[in-house]
């Protein structure tokens, strides 16, 4: 049995141990335990060090406002270091068989840490430190200031391997959600599940219960409370209530959108490998009730942060809750009455009580009476001035104060202090609703005051104090949130005896003999952030509470300042002399409690990181060692390496396949449009450059689309059908963006045309065969359509079967070659290329991918819109003047291509490069007329495109030149990094000028 | 991971007493587009009354139609009746403009099913299923990809998917029946 551990007490299981180690040491704890409560258990409080002082530290809480209990823990069966976890709060991290718990922040142990060096220079070490300190030399910033700083920065170590487990997410939809377990939220959870709601109660804790877990001596409606827990939690889950423990609703977003973590494994010993560790739940409810409770503030004095110095409230959690003592000699030390029932409670199972030291002079007599009855002794008007003791507090030094003087101190012995400075609602979902809030005087603090959003607040959260009336507010929040939505319920009243209610009263640090300099009174323990620290900003001349927070830290660590912001406005509003509500709050901002990673990204990590888009012929292509590259979301076949080839190679041999015998590519990427309907052509004339109503329907066009401001957007052969019906191809990259551009015009400009529009990217797999022995490859398996070029000339289009398939069968060139392109039903894409695939071996067939597909059109000049374009393109630029129909009234972009500054000679324009030594550009290398010009020169374009041309035996280049079109001939200059290239200035089309090849 | 097959042929893809994903072999499918004056003949001609609420269905033998939008359906039917509901349709042309495109080959149908169905759908699907009344369909959104969402009883449901999305979709499925299998 361990020494503290009180027999028979708390919730935890007395007759089910489980081991587990901290810093290497086996330890003992019971099934129930936190890590800090099993730990509390055996006497040890030091738990960790301090982020900015090394001090040592224990835990000052029971919850997850934990500032200073900050442990790494191994999870799982093999504790991976892709499975450690840093700043673990102990105080919420579940006891498992087997876990490994360590102490951070410190080196080489926890009891002796060479890093609290920095506790002696605390005086070196001032709020605004290093923004005093780290401003000269400038040139020290790189290599001396900024390493410094970061390796100082952070608390606890990052795991360096992949995390193994699994992360899940869900959608939620509820009437009602209640976030907090407390008497409060079970009450507002059963006022609207009997209103016949869907509700859904969440609660951080591995238990339902929040404070009635604390406190098992009341007694509800005639039942001890943790029987009426029990009766309550069965009444909710029989009423349909989606009970939700081990859940932490971390945000509060838009519209009752509210993000909520569940737990789902860390508290196993041996999860199913099955199982998510963590999921995240998106829950969208109609009301909201916010039941989070208050959270206990501690008080300001020297020394406030010694191991075993600790919040009363959790002092009574460790005992009520786990069955733990926290320590054998206590002092109390509080400015509310709640601190008191700690006191007693500990003092019932053995733990002496040296003294309750309360700053206030007038005290309740019945809580008097029952100190005095347990020999307890009570210094009233008191203040604390000091702690000693190296790794736990060994005594505390009080003195009196009468009218504002502090008064000779006197020790105590103890070896744990309890202390009180009265509660604080948890604003923070409230907070998150950007909700306003109102400062209450009398409670020293803000209370919850509207909000736009649909959400009640009820209980300690909107500082109501004691079980019966968070009970009845409980009821009644829950019945308004019901009438909100048209339900009817009566709230209900709950009879509660043994509420041990109270009232206290809010202080600054409390006052001292020392010279304040020389004090070390915590405000933000997770952030080492004393009391003297924000008067200094304050001297310093920060005016706003927001920059108190940033100059001093306070409140910016992970806890978000639970426990230190009020505590610091109300120090940082006395050092301005201003009232506290005209200094004001700062912003709690989601998530609630540090969330990992893992629960963000949920499915969403790697094969199902993003949905990448696969052909029906992929499968072959990557059968046949295709190298993929992705092009928007879809992955295409880059090129088909045979073995000992690289990708130039590779990509030499499919040009020369593709130029001298024929070519396959699958083209089933392209965006596919159908537009149908009686103005169908209509709507084509208004939205592309080119004129459509004369071409006739077993044709096709090349299509160019410009945005409202006349720059190129995309382009694409368009295909007639009949007379009502397009088929319409799109880049691969721009084909959802285009149909988008399109319905937009259509039901916003001109919603009167009959046409409509239709994505059928998917319903055709679109085979490209190209080069001079295309149309003998396909022909035999063609029935329905003449291929002769007299009957299905360049750019004829018809339907047939191909091989049996119904087939699009298109006469088009991406390459400057013979070219088709077939269009079958995506069900068949595969087994048609494979079929051309087998009957064009007798061909000398060859399979090639985007990187040929991008040689052989270059070769051509014809563009790849984002490539050769960059959105501030024209047609003319481009050198496609030609695709505009001259005779049309408008297009989308025509008044734009009239602007002066469209119409000047000197835009960029896109022209071929030819460099003088045969070496190939980089694409994207900048341009420049004269390279003996001073640096920086004056950049006259860039190169787009550039590759090695096998049919021309030299690398070739598209660019964008100013005024490129009137230096046809000229010399330009490419600077490299090495070496300055020359490069001459041609037209684009380097290949076949006259198209001799496409008209075989 | 997750074997999700490429070649994506119809079957039983995982199947527990309270919960089976499978892949359905492909049907006809289309397009059906017209301006409100055009449902009552368009109507005639496809053998049930148009629905003109959205997510709204109507079923004749083996076909079946639900209004995506106010100008907007969605005609499922045999692979064999593709070629008469064509014919059929383009008697229209003349009298009532309207687009027929088929899109049989365009999207994959996934049947969700077992006490667990709805559940299993809440992992990518944003809005409540309590929302969508069975015998209804929705277009929605699961998993971040656009889907048509039928709900054909209590516990039994069907995601039409873009052929190059359903690797994506299948995946999660499979991934969340596992997950539900374990607790």
């Amino acid at each position: 049995m361990s020494a503290f551990r009180v027999h028979g007490k708390g919730r935890v299981n007395h007759g089910r141990k489980v081991g587990f180690r901290f810093d290497g040491t086996p330890f003992e704890g019971l099934e129930g335990d936190t890590v800090a409560s099993a730990l509390l258990a055996h006497g040890v409080h030091l738990m960790g060090r301090s982020f900015k002082y090394h001090r040592p530290r224990g835990p000052v809480t029971a919850g997850s406002e934990e500032p200073n209990a900050l442990i790494e823990t191994r999870r799982g069966i093999d504790r991976s270091e892709g499975r450690v976890e840093p700043n673990t709060r102990a105080t919420m991290a579940e006891l498992r068989e087997g876990l490994e718990a360590v102490s951070q922040n410190r080196w080489p142990s926890l009891g002796f840490d060479v890093g609290a060096v920095n506790d002696g220079f605390h005086k070196l070490l001032p709020a605004g430190f290093y923004y005093k300190t780290f401003m000269w030399p400038k040139s020290f910033w790189d290599k001396v200031y900024e390493p410094f700083i970061r390796a100082a920065a952070g608390l606890g170590r990052s795991p360096d391997a992949p995390d193994p487990d699994s992360y899940a997410s869900r959608y939620l939809h509820t009437d009602v959600l209640v976030v907090g377990g407390g008497p409060a939220g079970l009450a507002a959870a059963r006022a609207a599940a009997e209103a016949g709601l869907r509700v859904t109660l969440v609660d951080e804790s591995s238990e339902i219960g929040g404070s009635l877990l604390s406190e098992p001596d009341v007694v509800i409606d005639g039942t001890p409370a943790w029987d009426w827990l029990a009766g309550e939690v069965a009444a909710l889950a029989a009423l349909g209530v989606k009970l939700m423990p081990r859940t932490t609703a971390i945000g509060y977003y838009h519209q009752n959108m509210i993000g909520l973590v569940e737990r789902v494994t860390d508290h196993l010993a041996e999860p199913d490998p099955a199982l998510p560790r963590e999921r995240l739940w998106r829950v969208r409810a109609r009301q909201v009730v916010l039941a989070q409770g208050a959270l206990e503030k501690p008080l300001i004095f020297d020394g406030n942060d010694r191991p075993g110095v600790m919040l009363a409230g959790s002092a009574q959690t460790y005992l009520n809750r786990y069955g733990v003592r926290v320590g054998q000699t206590a002092v109390v030390v509080t400015s509310h009455d709640s601190a008191w029932s700690a006191a007693f409670d500990l003092a019932a199972v053995g733990t002496s009580i040296a003294a309750i030291v309360d700053t206030r002079a007038e005290l309740r007599e019945d809580l008097l009476g029952r100190a005095h009855a347990l020999g307890i002794e009570v210094l009233r008007g008191h203040t604390v001035t000091g702690t000693a003791g190296r790794l736990r507090v060994s005594a505390i030094t009080v003195n009196p104060v009468q009218s504002g003087a502090v008064g000779a101190g006197r020790n105590i012995a103890c070896d744990c202090v309890l202390m009180s400075g009265g509660w604080t609602p948890t604003l923070h979902l409230f907070s998150h609703t950007q909700g306003k809030l109102e400062w209450d005087e009398e409670g020293k603090t803000f209370l919850p005051f509207e909000t736009r959003e649909d959400c009640q607040i009820a209980g300690a959260g909107r500082g109501l104090w004691g079980i019966e009336a968070a009970l009845a507010d409980g009821s009644a929040m829950g019945a308004r949130a019901a009438e909100a939505l048209g339900a009817r319920v009566l709230a209900r009243s709950h009879a509660v005896e043994r509420d041990r209610t109270g009232s206290g009263v809010a202080k600054k640090e409390l006052p001292t003999l020392k010279d304040l300099t020389s004090t070390r009174a915590f405000v933000d323990f997770q952030n080492d952030v004393t009391a003297k620290d924000l008067r200094l900003a304050v001297r310093e001349g920060m005016r706003s509470i927001e920059h108190v927070k940033r100059y001093t830290t306070n409140g910016m660590a992970t806890d978000q300042g639970k426990m230190s912001n009020i505590n610091g406005l109300i120090i940082a509003a006395d050092a301005l002399g201003k009232p506290a509500p005209q200094v004001g709050l700062t912003t709690f901002r989601p998530p609630y409690t540090p969330t990992s990673f893992g629960a963000l990204c949920g499915y969403h990590r790697g094969d199902h990181f993003d949905l990448t888009r696969k052909t029906p012929i992929d499968p072959w292509a990557e059968a046949q060692g295709a190298v993929f590259e992705p092009v928007g979301q879809w992955r295409r076949a880059r090129y088909f390496p045979k073995p000992g080839e690289d990708m130039d190679t590779a990509v030499a041999r499919e040009c020369l396949t593709t130029r001298s015998a024929v070519g396959m590519f699958d083209a089933s990427t392209l965006g596919k449009i159908e537009i149908v309907g009686p103005d169908a052509a209509a709507f084509l004339e208004r939205m592309y450059t080119n004129p459509w109503s004369k071409l006739a329907p077993d044709r096709c066009r090349y299509g160019l689309l410009l945005g409202e401001d006349g720059f190129i957007r995309d382009d694409g052969v368009i295909a007639r059908l009949a007379q009502d019906r397009f088929h319409v191809t799109t880049t691969t990259g721009g084909a959802a963006r285009v149909l988008a551009m399109m319905e937009d015009y259509l039901q916003t400009e001109w919603p009167h045309l009959k046409v409509w529009l239709t994505s059928v990217t998917e319903q055709w797999a679109t085979i490209a065969l190209n080069g001079p022995k295309a149309r003998a490859l396909l022909e035999p398996f063609v029935e329905g359509l003449d291929l002769t070029p007299e009957a299905f000339p360049h750019m004829a289009n018809g339907t047939c079967t191909v091989a049996g398939f119904p087939a699009r069968l298109w006469r088009v060139s991406f390459t400057g070659e013979l070219g088709f392109e077939i269009n079958v039903p995506a069900r068949h894409g595969r087994e048609l290329w494979e079929i051309l695939w087998q009957a064009g071996q007798a061909h000398g067939v060859c399979a090639y991918g985007t990187e040929t597909m991008h040689v052989l059109r270059a070769e051509k000049g014809y563009i790849i819109v984002g490539q050769d374009t960059d959105g501030t393109v024209t047609p003319q630029d481009a050198g496609l003047g030609w695709a505009i129909g001259k005779a049309k009234p408008d297009f989308v972009g025509k008044r734009s291509l009239s602007r002066p500054d469209m119409l000047v000679e000197s835009r960029k324009q896109l022209v071929g490069l030819l460099t003088e030594d045969h070496s190939k550009l980089e694409e994207g290398a900048q341009i420049v007329l004269d390279p003996s010009q001073p640096i920086p020169m004056k950049m006259v374009g860039h190169v787009t495109s550039s590759y090695h041309s096998q049919a021309l035996g030299r690398p070739i280049a598209l660019a964008l030149v100013e005024g490129g079109f009137g230096r046809m001939g000229d010399l330009v200059h490419v600077p490299m990094e090495d070496r300055t290239l020359a490069a001459r200035i041609t037209g684009t089309v380097f290949l076949d000028p006259a198209g001799d090849r496409l008209k075989m | 991971m997750t074997v999700v097959p490429h070649e994506l042929v119809a079957g039983v893809l995982s199947e527990t007493p309270d919960l089976s994903v499978s892949l359905m072999p492909l049907r006809g499918r289309f397009s059906l587009r017209l301006m409100p004056e055009g449902t009552d003949p368009a109507g005639e001609v496809l053998g049930f009354r148009l629905p003109t609420r959205i997510g709204a269905r109507q079923a004749a033998g083996s076909r079946e139609v639900v209004c995506l939008g106010p100008d907007e359906w969605l005609v499922v039917c045999d692979d064999a009746d593709r070629a008469v509901i064509e014919q059929g349709v383009a008697t229209l042309a003349a009298s009532v403009p309207h687009a027929l495109v088929d899109l049989s080959d365009r999207e994959l149908t996934v049947m969700v099913s077992g006490s667990r169905a709805t559940e299993l759908l809440t992992l990518g699907w944003p809005r409540d299923p309590q929302s969508v009344a069975v015998g209804t369909a929705r277009r929605t959104v699961f998993d971040g990809v656009t889907v048509v969402i039928w709900r054909d009883g209590e516990t039994q449901w069907r995601l039409d998917v873009w052929r190059s999305f359903a690797p994506h979709v299948l995946d999660l499925l499979l991934t969340g029946c596992r997950e539900l299998a374990a607790g």
